[in-house]
């Protein structure tokens, strides 16, 4: 928990620096009181900086946006508009396996850099620290530099200590040149003094009237005036310059301490504790009038303060510094105890959490790559259950839960096991309802519920499974339909009656065409019960019936092939009543009643109960006698 | 002594005596008939003609010889229209007769064979002129 605090602290004030760090620079140039007010000072040029701020709008703002709010119960940051893990974080992510995959520092170099770097600590502590101690101190910054690891962050450390260095030597001379203008001044109003003493100012006495005394006053005063002035106008310039540079003295004082002290700051926001150890203790010794208070913007002190309960102070800044050089290193020992308890998941938080805080610490540095590999291994497949839940690969996500388990005993499967059960519930839901919907007809349904399934679930093997057949059996039933119309425009009534149960099958989820189907169906058995009746009478010798039969059936259904080739074959047998039956008909057309009537008759005759030569003869002697009885 | 030849009856002699007989018995039989048809003037109805195309033969007057077949309607403006069946057996024919209302006396039934003088009148339909039984 503390250790997540001190990232949670790096983190707010990073923020916080990086909106308050311009305005340090700009307060030295205001100061124009002693050294006591510095801090007030300070903090109005803070506030003022602050004012012009909220004046334009951005008192909260970080590089222009909101300032980053942390939700200590979830580790969610929010910023934007927009909400982060910060366990979860790509870019940490990235680092974080950048740094498992790569190998221990144990080299040499890497030894000697760190021994450099005790040895200025161990100089700069207080059991030990002299003037020669500093020196020797701040020359070995330069060779601590030019190690790679230092990224010439001690450089940088070493010109800090030199410009104060400078610093205070520009102070002494304003101290001198001060101290000779003092000089000046004295010997200006002894001067002034003089001119005035011995003159003959003081030499004549004045008249006896009253009137004569004034004007001699008056002349007196004016003269010992004019003597004086020179040296009151010198003595009022010696007086400016000494303020002056009394102003100057202070000025050049408090931006050596606020660009020091920004320096530390930044060591410490770039987790380089050693450095700001360093730091601290270089800047009390050449400092050293016991002003350890940090010149930090408002809100920069706020999150110092509301993490540490104290105002920031140097020495806060180092005792943190400290600790988190110790969390480190406690991490770390967590972690390679956790690793042999066979607990990747508590082992990789630990050093990915150590990691955080303490990168380019010992500790961290010199983890033996093995050990790192188990925690590497870990994070990768925790990464990719991150990345699978991500794009809803559910099953790849179980597969990753179950590796997880098996090699980390306190993985913790119940929040990815959650999402992935109630992934595939929902899903699973959605799917039984979008094959209802097929299984209706509902087509808007059967959409919006495949769409909803392939949300929660994309790569749901039954979705594909499901929504293949549904729209194969779509596809099929589609053609089908599309078959069936092309029939129905052919009136082949015969194809759709021999595929019956196709198109049945096809036109269940659609009314109208099945109304449709169906009275064709119902013709097409009449038309196959006329076949049946007439090839049942033909088998009886009855040719002439038998073709009766089938000619009415065909006056209403002509297209039919099997009809034709069955009345066809029925025509030749019998053929002398037909043509009888043709020739009366077509004279009938031809209004030749008693030729059509004879050939009627001649009809009847081959077939006595012929319903055609009946009904021929009915019509022919209705228009023979329209009044019979 | 000469002998007187015997008078045999002579073959040829009977045989010419048959056929002038038949033939007596013939003609007897014909002038019979040509004298029992009352018709004997009037032409015979070519059925084939009819049936091809009887408006053809509106206007004419035929006799035909039939069988009555059915009775197919009456009207008591019109009269009775039967079917009858003509042609020999091998090749029946068939046609319609109007028996009109001056002819209700008639008796006519089924079966009954009929000689018929017949006028195609409008449509074609066979009205009858005359009939008698045959």
């Amino acid at each position: 928990m503390k250790r997540r605090l001190i990232l949670v602290f790096w983190m707010g004030v990073a923020s916080c620096l990086a909106q308050n760090a311009p305005k340090a620079p700009a307060a030295p140039a205001a100061p124009s009181t002693p050294a006591a007010d510095t801090g007030k000072s300070s903090d109005s040029g803070t506030a003022s900086g602050s004012k012009e701020s909220t004046s334009a709008g951005s008192d909260n703002q970080f590089l222009g946006k909101n300032v980053p709010f942390l939700d200590m119960g979830t580790d969610v940051v929010t910023w934007d508009g927009k909400m982060w893990n910060i366990s979860n974080n790509r870019l940490l992510r990235a680092r974080f396996e950048k740094y498992l995959v790569s190998a221990e520092s144990t080299e040499k170099e890497y030894a000697e850099y760190q021994k450099i770097i005790t040895q200025i600590i161990d100089k700069l502590s207080p059991e030990h620290l002299t003037s020669r101690a500093v020196d020797e101190a701040w020359a070995m910054l330069p060779k601590a530099s030019n190690y790679a690891i230092d990224a010439n962050l001690c450089d940088s450390l070493a010109n800090a200590v030199y410009s104060v260095w400078l610093a205070k030597n520009q102070v002494d001379r304003l101290e001198q040149a001060n101290g000779n203008l003092d000089r000046e001044r004295d010997l200006l109003s002894w001067n002034a003094e003089a001119s005035v003493k011995d003159s003959s100012v003081n030499q004549y006495n004045p008249p006896n009237d009253k009137v004569g005394q004034t004007a001699w006053l008056k002349d007196r005063e004016m003269e010992r005036t004019i003597r004086m002035q020179p040296y009151t106008v010198r003595i009022a310039e010696v007086e400016a310059m000494m303020k002056a540079n009394r102003l100057k003295k202070e000025a050049s004082d408090l931006q050596s301490k606020v660009e020091f002290q920004a320096l530390l700051m930044q060591f410490f926001l770039q987790r380089r504790f050693q450095h700001v150890v360093i730091g601290t203790r270089f800047y009390r010794v050449i400092f050293g009038d016991g002003d350890n208070k940090m010149r930090v913007g408002n809100e920069t002190a706020k999150a110092i303060s509301n993490f540490s309960g104290m105002p920031p102070t140097l020495g806060l800044l180092e005792s943190m510094a400290n600790e988190a050089m110790r969390d480190v290193a406690e991490g770390v020992e967590a972690f390679t105890f956790l690793v042999e308890k066979k607990e990747m998941a508590g082992a990789t938080d630990r050093l990915a959490e150590a990691f955080a805080v303490g990168e380019y610490m010992p500790p961290i540095r010199q983890l033996p790559r093995e050990k790192k590999r188990q925690a590497l291994d870990f994070e990768q497949k925790s990464n990719q259950l991150i990345s699978a839940l991500e794009v809803r690969d559910y099953t790849r996500a179980e597969d990753l839960v179950k590796e997880m388990q098996a090699v980390a005993r306190d993985f913790d499967t119940s929040k990815p096991m959650a999402a992935i059960e109630t992934a595939r519930t929902v899903s699973a839901m959605h799917l039984s309802k979008a094959r209802v919907a097929a299984a209706s007809g509902d087509r808007a349904t059967l959409e919006t519920e495949l769409k909803a399934a392939t949300e929660i679930w994309p790569r749901n093997p039954d979705l594909a499974k499901i929504s293949g057949s549904i729209f194969n059996q779509a596809d099929v039933q589609q053609q089908a339909l599309s078959d069936l119309q092309r029939l129905i425009a052919q009136k082949n009534y015969r194809q759709i009656f021999d595929d019956k149960v196709r198109y049945i099958a096809a036109t269940a989820l659609f009314p109208d065409q099945q109304e449709q189907l169906r009275k064709i169906l119902d013709d097409m058995q009449l038309v196959e019960s006329g076949i049946i009746r007439a090839n049942e009478i033909a088998k009886a010798g009855n040719y002439a019936g038998a073709w009766e039969n089938v000619e009415r059936v065909f006056q209403k259904f002509p297209e039919d092939n099997k009809l034709n080739q069955v009345r066809a074959d029925l025509t030749t047998q019998a053929s002398d009543f037909v043509r009888s039956l043709r020739t009366a008909q077509k004279l009938e057309r031809n209004s030749q009643v008693g030729s059509s009537l004879a050939w009627y008759l001649k009809a009847q005759s081959l077939y006595p109960t012929s319903e055609f030569a009946g009904e021929g003869i009915q019509r022919m002697v209705s228009q023979v006698m329209p009044d019979r009885k | 002594m000469v002998r007187r030849a015997s008078s045999k009856p002579k073959p040829l002699w009977f045989i010419t005596t048959l056929l002038l007989l038949a033939a007596a018995l013939g003609g007897g039989y014909w002038l019979y008939q040509e004298v029992q048809d009352p018709y004997r003037v009037v032409q015979d109805l070519n059925i084939d003609i009819y049936m091809e195309n009887a408006n053809s033969l509106r206007g004419n007057v035929y006799k035909i010889e039939g069988t009555v077949e059915n009775s197919l309607a009456w009207s008591p403006v019109k009269g009775r229209l039967f079917s009858f069946e003509t042609g020999s057996s091998s090749q029946p024919g068939y046609v319609a007769v109007l028996v009109p209302p001056q002819l209700n006396h008639i008796n006519i039934q089924k079966g009954q064979r009929f000689r018929i003088k017949v006028e195609v009148i409008q449509d074609g339909i066979l009205q009858v002129v005359d009939m008698r039984k045959s």
